[in-house]
Formats: C-alpha cells, structure tokens, sequence
C-alpha cells in the first residue's frame, strides 16, 4: 500500500509510529513545506530568545534516525499544491505527482492575520514555525519596543520571553482578559500580575487598527485611539486550520477539515488529524477544531491505526492547556466559565482550584493554578464523563488524591482494571 | 508485564518505600548519604494517608501511556523493558505529561530547574525487584503481573 502524508509534526509523527507497529510494509511518504524533521513547537518561543537552539536533541520531537528507521521517504521545503481525490493523486509544487491509495492530511494550522494596514512592514512578526521564529530572532537587535497583538498562549509565552530578553514590551488583547478560552478571570489575574512584575504593560479590551511607518514599522494605532510606538511587532491572534488542499478537493470543510469518528473525511481515502482537522469535542458536544498538541497525537495515531483497517474509534477530546508564566503555573481543561454549569472554587493565597459539573454530575471542565500535579485526574473524569456526585466536596482539598475514592474503585483503577 | 501491585489493606504507613526510593535514585545510593550530603532526590512513591486507609502509589505504565502522547518532545517514552521513563537531558518541565497522567503520579524535580522537570517511577532499571517493593515490611507493594 502507499500511504502518503502531507504534513510532518506531531499528528504526522504518531500515525507513521501507528502505522509501523503494524505494518513494516508499506510505503509511507511525508511532503512538508518546512525543511526540518518534526520539532517541538512549544518550545519556539524559547528558540527566539535562544534558551534553546536548534542543534539541541531536545527541540525535536523525535530523535535523530526516526525516518530511517521507520522506512519513511521524506519529501522536505515542498509545499503540496493539488489534491486530486479522483485520481488519488497529491501534486507538489515542483510539478511532482505522487500516487497514494491512503492519504493523511496532517497541515496543521497557519497564523491568523488581522485585516489591518501595515502587515508587510520590516519588523511585524508572528511566530508558528521555525521559520517565523528565527526571523523574529534575528530582528531582536532592531526591537526596544515590542508590541505583542493577541494575548492567549503564544501571545504570552512570547511577552514574556521577549521581556526576560530585556526588551520593553506591550501586550495588546481583545478582551478584558489574557489567555480569555483557557482561564477565568481569576486565574488570569495571576497570570496578569506575573506579566506586570515582568515589566509588560498590558493594554486589555482594545486591538490594533492598524501600523505605522516607513519601511520597518514605527507606531502601533490602536482601535481606542491609543498610539504606541514600537520598533517590533509579534502578532499572535491565533491559528486557523490551512484547509485550502482539502477545500479546493472539494473535501467537507468547515472550519476544519470535518472528520468522522474513524479521523476519515469525506473521501473514504483521505484522512485528517491533528490542528487541520475538526473532530469531536466531548465536553462541548459538537465537532470543532481544538489545536493542542496531546490530541493531535492521539487523532494521528488512530488515524494511522485506521488507514490500515483496524476500525478505531477516536472518543472525542476536549481543550486542555498547561503554561507556565513567570513562577505561576495553571493547568486548565474543558470549559472554564460558565453560568449554567454548577462551580466550585476556592483561592487560597497563591493556589487556585476552580471545577464546573453540570446537572447530570459529570465534570465538564476545571482549573488548577499552582498547585497542579493531580491535573490528569480530572481530565481522565472529563474524558470519560465519569459521575463526580460522590467526589466532588473533595476536589476543594488541596491535597486531593486516591485517598478520597470509594476503596473498591480505587483498587480497581489502580490494579488497571477500569481503563 | 509486571509492575508493581498496590495491597492497601497491607499498608502501615510507614513511608519506607519512599525512604527506599529517594536512596535507589540517589547519587550514592547510601542512605546516609543521601539524606544528608548530596541534593535529595524526590520520591517516585506517595503515601497517601486517610485515616483509616493509606496507601502507596506510583505510576501504573499504561499500556496506551497519555503521558507519552501527551509529551512536546518525545522525552515521555517507553524504554526497552516497555515501562513508561522520563529522559530527564531532554524534558523542559512544561507539564504536558502531568496534565495527561490520569493517575496524577508525575512530579516536579526542581533540583535541576528550578520550575521542575518531570519525575515518575522508572522501575528501577538497576534493579531486578523495585527498591520500594523491597523495602515494604508488610508486602503492601508486590512486583507482579497485573
């Protein structure tokens, strides 16, 4: 069989692992734009201001060998033009054409620009791949002043990096708060006062109309009316899910590539995981993208599971983020701000606990700051809508743990007999 | 696979799996050593008390490891034994794997970093029985297949 994947990160990664633990057969061949073996993009705010280099083991995904070992034909730095599904065929943009009868579409997402004047002026920036990442690098030098559009996870990874380079920044965010999807207003609070000892100034409830200057940009005008100047710029609004090959295929494409429970789209030979595809969200109930890394390996592995017929179900996964700014530390999962939902939280000095269960009992999201080190626990009981009625007056507790579950069900778990 | 099989009713509360841990993860291995001269190391073991039950507990090696899905960097992986081990030259502490672990048994070494990098039981690769196994008094931690 000819197993052909476009895309080579995490979700491209876990379906060839998938596949080879099945099949030493096949061939398998991956075309990437980007001419490196699969990294860790986590870390590329680190890369910018050289905590880490690219000749560290540590800044990819896997080690050295990985595609020899595997058997893998690597098609690098060419970008997949054409997606014929009729002819089963994917076109590269040096006018090759190569055969598939499975193909995974792993492209993962591309950065979100703002309709606003001034995007192409030296000095603006974003940061999704090595690429933007090394260039950002090398314009340190230029930047006194940054300003940084958008403060969710890149937006505030990437502040916060910049200002322990030493340089002034200015966090500009939509809303009234920093990393709006993933805390509450009292988590972000921590995060906020972590960014102001850092030295940011942060500018909440307003967004950028447009930049300024003659060449390299000059000047940030705010929606407000507010103008900063600035000799940088990072904009990190967000990812969306480079859906164009599926779309032009005439692929059902939504905001992502839709997928069904077998990660398979509407060509029965073309399958999608990972930030590209919209697969189920079990805490929300319907499908939509979630671009975090821990489900693009779980939906390219059972991807690749499924394009040799083993008939796997993906469950449905739902947002999950960990970040660390400065010296506080959040684990957060699902939906974390809610009306309807019933809550339970507590703050006690710098350790915050915050749990939504809706009226059926099951955990439906949580949020955990400084104190996180039982994070999965909640996340298996929202994952496997797990009936919390009886545990959850302990979830308060700082030191929650197995001590609290009913004795036959922890040893039933603990001896791995309830998965 | 054995790993190593929790007996709640056996436990005494005693702690000395962690004790046997900290010194089998140590420098020296000695355990005067290790609790006074050199940077302790932190238990892979802990015992949870609630009066009247305690217990140890440590990682369970998934066979479909959400740690290992879950890690940026592949330094989460399964070694050639086929346990779930941390490649502490490689993990940047982000949290990924404690976010994943559905048995909430992987910690922060803040020896290295001072933020922490992931720490959890390797089953003693050292060893033929798990040092914590060994130095149960009451046989509440026995190596077996599960």
């Amino acid at each position: 069989m000819k197993i052909v994947i476009v895309g080579n990160s995490v979700a491209a990664v876990n379906a060839i692992e998938a596949i080879r633990d099945r099949d030493k057969i096949s061939s398998i061949t991956v075309v990437s734009d980007e001419n490196y073996r699969a990294y860790s993009h986590p870390l590329l705010p680190n890369l910018v201001i050289g905590e880490v280099s690219r000749s560290e083991e540590r800044f990819y995904y896997r080690r050295t060998g990985f595609y020899e070992d595997n058997k893998i034909k690597t098609i690098l730095g060419k970008k997949v033009t054409k997606l014929d599904v009729q002819g089963k065929l994917v076109e590269l943009d040096n006018g090759e054409k190569l055969e598939y009868d499975k193909l995974l579409l792993a492209c993962g997402g591309k950065p979100v620009k703002p309709p606003i004047d001034g995007f192409d002026l030296k000095g603006v920036h974003t940061l999704t791949n090595i690429k933007s990442a090394d260039k950002l690098r090398r314009d340190l030098k230029n930047i006194s002043h940054c300003v940084v559009v958008g403060g969710g996870l890149i937006g505030s990874k990437v502040a916060e990096k910049l200002a322990k380079k030493g340089i002034k920044v200015t966090l500009v965010e939509l809303m009234r708060r920093v990393l709006f999807p993933v805390l509450d207003d009292i988590g972000a609070d921590y995060i906020h006062k972590e960014l102001k000892r850092l030295g940011i100034t942060l500018v909440l409830n307003d967004s950028v109309s447009a930049l300024d200057g003659d060449e390299r940009v000059g000047q940030v005008i705010l929606k407000s009316g507010k103008k900063i100047d600035a000799d940088g710029v990072v904009v990190a609004v967000g990812v969306a899910p480079n859906i164009d090959l599926a779309k032009d295929a005439n692929l059902d494409v939504d905001r992502g590539v839709v997928v069904n429970d077998f990660m398979q789209t509407s060509n029965e030979n073309v399958y999608a995981a990972g930030d590209v595809a919209q697969a189920y969200d079990i805490v929300m109930g319907l499908k939509r993208p979630i671009p975090i890394l821990p489900l693009a390996a779980r939906q390219g592995r059972i991807a690749g599971l499924n394009m040799l017929g083993a008939g796997v179900k993906y469950k449905g996964g739902f947002p999950m983020n960990s970040i660390t700014i400065g010296q506080t530390s959040f684990i957060s999962a699902g939906i974390v701000d809610s009306e309807e939902l019933e809550v339970l939280s507590i703050k006690k000095g710098n350790e915050y606990r915050k749990f939504l269960v809706d009226e059926d009992n099951k955990l439906k999201g949580m949020i955990l700051v400084n104190n996180v080190e039982k994070a999965g626990m909640f996340n298996w009981m929202i994952q496997n809508r797990f009936d919390v009625s009886w545990i959850k007056d302990a979830f308060l507790n700082s030191d929650f743990g197995w001590k609290y579950f009913n004795k036959a069900f922890r040893v039933l778990r603990l001896d791995r007999k309830i998965k | 696979m054995r790993i190593v099989k929790i007996r709640e009713d056996n436990c005494i509360f005693c702690h000395l799996c962690e004790v046997a841990c900290i010194v089998e993860h140590s420098q020296s291995k000695d355990i005067i050593k290790a609790f006074k001269r050199e940077e302790r190391p932190i238990a892979r073991c802990t015992v949870e008390f609630n009066y009247p039950i305690s217990l140890s507990i440590m990682c369970r090696h998934c066979d479909d490891a959400p740690c290992i899905e879950a890690c940026q960097n592949g330094s989460m992986h399964r070694d050639e034994r086929g346990y779930v081990v941390v490649n502490p030259q490689t993990c940047v502490g982000c949290w990924m794997c404690i976010m994943a672990c559905p048995y909430g048994v992987i910690k922060r070494d803040t020896r290295r970093e001072k933020w922490g990098l992931s720490t959890k039981c390797d089953l003693c690769p050292d060893r033929v029985i798990p040092a914590c196994v060994e130095a149960c008094p009451n046989e509440a931690l026995t190596f077996e297949e599960l």
